[in-house]
């Protein structure tokens, strides 16, 4: 039944797409592209999101390696799992990394692993602050924004058997082009709803691990000061609704409960002696 | 040790900047709804911020000092013109640069638009970072010496 509905969907889409013109069309390549279809069009399960998402965080690991300093990316891993852990998907192989990058930046990968760049660090001022923009990141997990982008990307930039295979088998040359896309991603950025919904919900998951709420907002106050100009935040200004227009929305939606929790601990001097000493 | 600490902490907390009010706001004697009104600003009124708590910030607002709530604020002389707060992003800029001083030491480009298009994978640096993660249990424990503790909160209605 499912392989007919398949079919007709198929020729229903035909036109639009010039590699399916019926001419060409044997029976064993149409199977072939119902098959791809089908894998390409299914839920993605965990463990393809675990592995899509260890490939493409390889790549982002080699546009920009990890800070050396250990002690720092143990504090940054205590802090995300620990909030990842109130989180709708508490038992994802959770992994957080600082990337040794001057620029302000956060990138949110399928299947629990989350990077922040060491620049966007050194702006932030207390762990309340830290855990704002991870618990940020964790919904973007937590929601599945990323690889419902990438599974969409997928089916627009390769052929159906072609997207099929790539999502499902490791080593192809469609996977590789499935894992450029997927990097690239985080040079176009994601839909501006995503990145409001992860305001929301990340003020959530601050507040359920017991944060100041106020975490997320002030890095945001903070970003809304720097020239959109200044190359260190160009491409986050690029890829993220601008963050006077999420400070207001914020202020908008969730003014009470940010309110509610603003009295839980900040932990200034534990963010210091944890982050800045070190150097 | 302590010293050290204070050293660290009081640039960021003695800090005055520049900043508008985005909405006609009651400047609060203390950081909360039901304090005392010290005065009343307009929108657009000039402040300068001082420290912020919770979801409050210390302001000048001319001879008077007092709190405004902390979403009321945004930054930059002149509020929505751009051009007065190039220039103080830039002191900022320097003048955080100047406080982390590793900046200038590396010779890393970073993490820009033309790196993430040429990016090959690095296997070694993903098994470093798999190596830096903590057990659930752990993070806990690390939590609970912060003196966090959690709650069950809501998600707001879509």
């Amino acid at each position: 039944m499912m392989r007919v509905l398949l079919l007709v969907g198929l020729f229903v889409a035909a036109p639009a797409g010039a590699q399916f013109r019926l001419p060409d069309l044997n029976v064993n390549r149409l199977v072939d592209t119902v098959k791809g279809v089908a894998k390409a069009t299914h839920e993605i399960d965990e463990n393809e999101e675990i592995a899509i998402g260890n490939d493409v965080a390889a790549r982002l690991l080699g546009a920009a390696p990890l800070m050396s300093d250990i002690r720092v990316q143990r504090y940054v891993n205590n802090i995300g799992r620990w909030l990842a852990s109130q989180s709708e998907r508490p038992d994802l192989p959770w992994k957080f990394g600082v990337l040794d990058a001057p620029q302000l930046n956060a990138f949110a990968v399928p299947g629990g692993t989350i990077f922040i760049t060491r620049g966007l660090l050194e702006k932030m001022q207390s762990e309340a602050e830290l855990a704002g923009v991870l618990s940020h990141e964790i919904v973007h997990v937590v929601r599945k924004h990323h690889l419902k982008a990438i599974q969409k990307g997928a089916l627009t930039h390769l052929s159906a058997d072609a997207a099929g295979a790539a999502l499902t088998s490791v080593n192809s040359e469609a996977r590789s082009k499935l894992i450029s896309f997927g990097t690239e991603m985080y040079s176009r950025g994601l839909d501006k709803g995503d990145e409001f919904e992860a305001d929301r919900l990340g003020v959530v998951i601050a507040a359920r691990g017991g944060y100041d709420t106020y975490g997320l907002p002030a890095v945001l106050q903070t970003l809304q000061r720097m020239d959109a100009k200044d190359s260190a935040v160009a491409l986050m200004f690029k890829t993220h609704p601008a963050p006077g227009e999420r400070l207001d929305l914020l202020a908008k939606r969730m003014q009470p409960l940010l309110d509610s929790y603003s009295s839980q601990p900040q932990l200034r001097e534990r963010f210091v002696l944890q982050t800045k000493t070190s150097r | 040790m302590r010293l050290l600490l204070l050293a660290l902490l009081f640039p960021l907390l003695g800090h005055a900047e520049p900043a508008t009010v985005i909405r006609a706001t009651e400047l609060k004697s203390a950081p909360a709804s039901d304090a005392a009104t010290v005065s009343q600003l307009a929108e657009n009124a000039a402040v300068d911020a001082l420290e912020r708590r919770g979801g409050w910030t210390r302001v000048k607002a001319g001879s008077a000092e007092g709190w405004v709530k902390m979403l009321a604020l945004r930054y930059g002389a002149g509020g929505t013109t751009k051009r007065g707060d190039t220039g103080i992003a830039q002191v900022f800029n320097v003048a955080r640069t100047g406080s982390s001083g590793t900046q200038v030491t590396t010779g890393v480009r970073g993490l820009d638009e033309e790196k993430l298009a040429n990016a090959q994978p690095n296997p070694a640096e993903l098994e470093k970072l798999n190596k830096f993660a903590v057990e659930r249990s752990a993070a806990a424990g690390f939590a609970a010496k912060g003196k966090l503790s959690a709650h069950q909160v809501d998600y707001p209605k879509p």
